[in-house]
């Protein structure tokens, strides 16, 4: 069966059912993150005033509430501490099942130290508790943004963790 | 005027489960039960309003709840009409502001309803609209919608450092189904056997069906007011709203408060800070309805709650210490995992139940019950809601 979809929404793009984030400078103020991912960088956003690292990245500090932040570069390499893969329950955009969460240790010199993120480029039964995983970049669909009379495609990428040993 | 003293004086619960109704409907069904619990109250006597509901806005496309429920329920209300969205914990939210608004004098008598419909036409929306209920932007985005894979970590963790066995998950799962078997509300009346739930189908490892709550649509309501107006109103034992506590320290996943995943001690100070608005300790609990989203959710809650010790919730569940005769039955009505979560609903779900507990007047009555505490926690364990009830008053 083929269902179309909303008549009236034929060739428009609701951003509000979209599973990624709007990610572009219009539309937020922490895009350096996804300008930093594109390069392949994971990065967060350190107080210039009291040094805090916060993340999520911030737009203002949220010890001292200085607004002067600058981004820093996190570790890219971690190990899982415990994982699961989803067999029931994955939502559309994250199938074939099984979908695998792992609870990351990034280190303890690492601002952050502990990390949820999904597992990609993993078969299925291969992940074990300590395995090495390492940041990961990947396209995401582009959307449409309105600047001024124009419309253009916003590119997008967002990021998971991989095994080192594939 | 003197010092006000909060009571509940009235709950109902509609049917929960895959519901063939909308939002509004629901509301509805759960208003004339709660007012069907009271017949002394009329809606025109009801002049605050507060209505739990997350999902609204995404599933039926209706924000600003409050005045489209006030208006269906034939309300009026002058002192106060607001909606909360505390994901899980939207009921137990509204009966701590319901305490505050009658307790301030803002307000004479409250009705806190919660309604959650999260079926939708084609099944992938289902799964697909929880993106919304954690971050969205960045845990979410991982793919963790419904949380059972989160939640799955957690009894990874906690199986790790204290040994906790899937048999001990299961066994809150068989205490809690045989609990709702015999609640005509609950979105499964079902006798659950150990060999059952250790044989279900996985969800997600450890987890098997019997580990999770249901997905459920459904309603609930309460009535909130003072003493003396509660005794105008009723002739059944008084129950008051002793105190309760709410707790927030991160939401993003990579900001967990915690040693380890098994480690919650955002509820620790939660739990405590209950306690010491409630004048009670661990000991003086006689019945509670704790958080069971999920199997190991109700063992960590039992150890941070300190009816057992830190690491010992395993064995603590698994020797029938959380059914009754046990040292604190919990869940009797059937907790998340029988009677389902419609998130708005649950708080005041379990309100219902712990009335009743206290009223002497429950299915699976724990005799002589005098306090009674309700805990949510919200989304990916980011929140964590207390409410404390009593025969007695905080003195």
């Amino acid at each position: 069966m083929t269902i179309p979809g909303i008549p009236i929404l034929d060739n428009k793009y609701p951003a509000s059912m979209d599973l990624w984030p709007i990610e572009a400078k219009e539309f937020n103020r922490i895009y350096k993150f996804y300008d930093n991912l594109k390069e392949g960088r994971f990065t967060t956003t350190k107080c210039k005033k009291c040094g805090y690292v916060a993340y999520p990245p911030r737009v203002i500090c949220p010890e001292c509430y200085s607004d002067e932040l600058e981004y820093i570069d996190l570790p890219r390499k971690g190990k899982v501490i415990v994982f699961t893969e989803q067999v029931r329950g994955v939502p559309l955009g994250f199938e074939p099942p099984p979908l695998i969460h792992a609870w990351i240790d990034l280190g303890e010199d690492s601002p952050v130290k502990r990390l949820l993120s999904r597992v990609i480029n993993c078969p299925a039964g291969k992940l074990k508790e300590g395995d090495e995983v390492q940041f990961v970049v990947f396209e995401v669909p582009a959307h449409p943004i309105e600047v001024g009379k124009e419309t253009k495609m916003a590119e997008r990428v967002f990021f998971a963790f991989e095994p080192v040993n594939k | 005027m003197n010092e006000r003293k909060a009571c509940i004086i009235a709950a109902g619960v509609s049917n929960f489960g895959v519901r063939q109704a909308h939002i509004v409907d629901l509301f509805q069904e759960a208003a004339k039960r709660c007012l069907g619990d009271i017949p002394a109250l009329k809606p025109k006597d009801i002049d605050g309003l507060l209505v739990a509901t997350s999902l609204a806005g995404r599933c039926s496309s209706q924000t600003n709840t409050a005045p489209v429920v006030a208006e269906r329920l034939g309300l009026r209300p002058t002192s106060f009409c607001t909606r909360i969205d505390t994901l899980c914990a939207g009921g137990n939210s509204g009966i701590l502001l319901a305490k505050a608004l009658v307790e301030s004098g803002m307000a004479e008598v409250v009705m806190v309803t919660g309604a959650e419909k999260l079926y939708m036409p084609q099944r992938w929306e289902v799964f697909y609209s929880e993106l919304t209920a954690g971050e969205h932007d960045w845990d979410c985005a991982h793919g963790l919608g419904l949380p059972p894979p989160y939640f799955a970590l957690h009894a990874k963790e906690h199986m790790k450092h204290y040994g906790t066995t899937k048999e001990q998950l299961a066994a809150v799962s068989v205490t809690n189904y045989n609990f709702g078997s015999v609640n005509p509300n609950a979105h499964f009346q079902k006798k659950l056997t150990m060999e059952e739930a250790l044989n279900a189908r996985p969800i997600a490892s450890p987890f098997t069906l019997y580990d999770c709550c249901p997905i459920t649509d459904g309603a609930a309501a309460a009535i909130v007011t003072f003493e003396e107006k509660a005794k105008e109103l009723s002739n059944r034992p008084l129950v008051y709203i002793r105190g309760g506590s709410q707790v927030s320290l991160h939401s993003v996943s990579a900001n967990w408060p915690g040693e380890h995943l098994g480690d919650w001690p955002h509820l620790r100070l939660a739990a405590k800070k209950a306690y010491e608005y409630a004048k009670v300790c661990p000991d003086d609990i006689d019945v509670a309805n704790t958080h069971d989203c999920f199997s190991i959710s109700e063992i960590i809650e039992m150890e941070e709650f300190g009816f057992c010790k830190k690491g010992e919730g395993g064995p603590y569940v698994a020797s029938g210490q959380i059914n009754l005769g046990g040292k604190v039955p919990v869940n009797t009505d059937g907790g998340l995992l029988s009677c389902g979560h419609p998130f708005g609903a649950t708080g005041i779900r379990q309100a219902a139940e712990l009335l009743k507990q206290l009223q002497g007047r429950a299915t699976n009555q724990v005799q002589g019950a005098e306090i009674a505490l309700a805990h949510n926690l919200s989304g990916l364990c980011a929140e964590h809601t207390i409410v404390i009830y009593g025969r007695e008053p905080v003195k």
